[in-house]
């Protein structure tokens, strides 16, 4: 009686779990029509747009309204496993593509990407770095003019390559990576500095590097990140530069709280970068040849206090800002900023802001910033940007 | 060096003390946390939390997938959050 039984229910537990699947495919396949159905593109273009000016009394243009940008995301989700993005940039009379991405997801932990990306090394040039999410009407220092030559040397930016990335969920708490394969940087010759924006390979040496980030608490509320990158340099074939290679590492950290003894939220961000090219003969002047350590280390440590709970409105849409900089040249390259003695040293920066919120995308942002230079120089210059989102 | 040693020092007293503030938040299982509570404690870790308003819900799933593979975010806290906004948009 029993078999018999058994017997019924095989072919009944069949049918009902292939109509089951039928049911279900079914309900896919509506969902994937009226996914694709007009009007139900999920395609956005967002972005932000930016005006600003300084006030520097040892600049020749001692009040210069300099700064503008259009920046638009287009933002396109083509399936549930298929994204694409992209930003344009429109800045200060320049047109450039600032990233254009294609992802796939894998699987719910994992997800490839490629195309011209914004790098995972370190949290500021994905994250903070653009005008939505720097507070700041100005960057953390890099190097760049006035500072030091260069500009794609130890900075966030774009890369031309591909990488996975994901989050994990740890219980109480989570992890989440990002590991890249691209161009890697290309080497300038004249100063032993690289470029990491190299769009066309100069090298047949892919970069190898990553990034991963730990939350430690449940509330998400701090993420410190480790980062490391390495790859060629050098020109393919080049018998002095062809071996010369860039590692660089970083450490990075981010900590969002509100806090209701003090009616406020405060956010600390930092990170701290370290590149070593290898060492290298290069060319002065006067043709004689020089070498030096090549290491350059920047950082920057940033508060700012906004008191979301108070009872003003005008309080509430308030954000004071500090932020400390420092950045530290190779010390005998002839491009460091040298001290009275000759030798590099550190160039440090204070900034200390304000913003005003206009909504939760467009603010009014000033900074009063101090330059220190090595050998004891001090400049000056008050910043402002009007920034919105939309 | 004498930096590197300042810098070091300074990273470890701002952690102890980013953990200290945080022993008296009530640790919780991520996984049980509703879409409200994550929406609340991941967009500002980058920026100011955005109103569901502000975007229609087709438009929120694009960006729920732009914040997952930018900010990334786990799977479940993408679709909690994105769940979330368009149900009170």
């Amino acid at each position: 009686m029993k078999t018999q039984k058994l017997l019924f229910m095989v072919p009944l537990l069949i049918a009902f779990s292939t109509g089951y699947g039928q049911d279900s495919t079914q309900t896919e396949r509506n969902k994937n029509l009226l996914s694709s159905a007009p009007g139900n593109t999920k395609m956005l273009l967002t972005g932000s747009g930016f005006f600003g000016f300084y006030v520097n009394k040892d600049k020749d243009a001692k009040f210069n309204f300099n700064a503008f940008r259009f920046a638009p995301v287009f933002l396109w989700k083509i399936s549930d496993k298929l994204f694409f993005e992209s930003e344009l940039e429109l800045d200060n009379g320049e047109f450039a593509l600032e990233f254009t991405k294609l992802s796939f997801v894998l699987n719910k932990y994992m997800t490839l990407g490629a195309g011209q990306m914004l790098t995972p090394f370190g949290a500021y040039g994905e994250r903070f770095e653009p005008p939505l999410t720097e507070k700041f009407p100005n960057t953390p220092i890099r190097p760049k003019s006035p500072y030091l030559p260069g500009s794609n040397h130890l900075v966030w930016g774009a890369v031309m390559g591909m990488d996975v990335r994901g989050g994990i969920p740890l219980g109480s708490a989570k992890m989440n990576y990002s590991l890249f394969l691209d161009n890697g940087p290309s080497l300038d010759k004249s100063n032993g500095m690289v470029d990491y924006e190299n769009f066309d390979d100069n090298n047949t040496n892919k970069e190898i590097g990553g990034r991963i980030g730990l939350l430690p608490f449940s509330n998400s509320s701090l993420e410190i990140g480790f980062s490391g990158r390495y790859g060629i340099a050098g020109d393919q074939g080049d018998l002095v530069y062809g071996k010369i290679g860039a590692t660089a590492y970083a450490v990075d950290l981010s900590y969002v709280k509100s806090i209701e003894a003090i009616k406020s939220t405060i956010n600390i961000r930092g990170q701290f970068n370290t590149l070593t090219v290898d060492k290298a003969n290069y060319y002065l002047t006067d043709s004689t040849t020089y070498t030096f350590d090549n290491t350059m280390q920047n950082y920057y440590m940033q508060f700012s206090i906004r008191p979301t709970m108070a009872h003003s409105k005008c309080l509430k849409k308030t954000e004071l800002m500090f932020r400390y900089n420092a950045i530290t040249a190779p010390q005998d390259a002839v491009w460091a900023a040298k001290d009275n003695n000759g030798k590099g040293g550190t160039i440090t920066r204070i900034d200390i802001g304000l913003v005003y919120w206009l909504n939760w995308r467009t603010g009014l942002r000033f900074a009063y910033e101090i330059t220190s230079n090595p050998n004891g120089k001090q400049t000056k210059e008050i910043l402002a940007r009007f920034v919105m989102g939309f | 060096m004498k930096k590197l040693t300042s810098l070091s020092i300074a990273f470890i007293v701002g952690i102890g003390t980013i953990i200290i503030i945080n022993s008296c938040a009530t640790t919780a299982n991520i996984a049980a946390k509703t879409g409200t509570q994550l929406w609340g404690e991941n967009c500002i870790r980058c920026h100011n939390a955005p109103p569901s308003s502000d975007y229609s819900p087709a438009q929120w799933e694009t960006i729920g997938m732009h914040m997952k593979l930018r900010a990334n975010l786990t799977d479940d806290e993408t679709n909690k959050i994105v769940a979330f906004l368009k149900s009170s948009n």
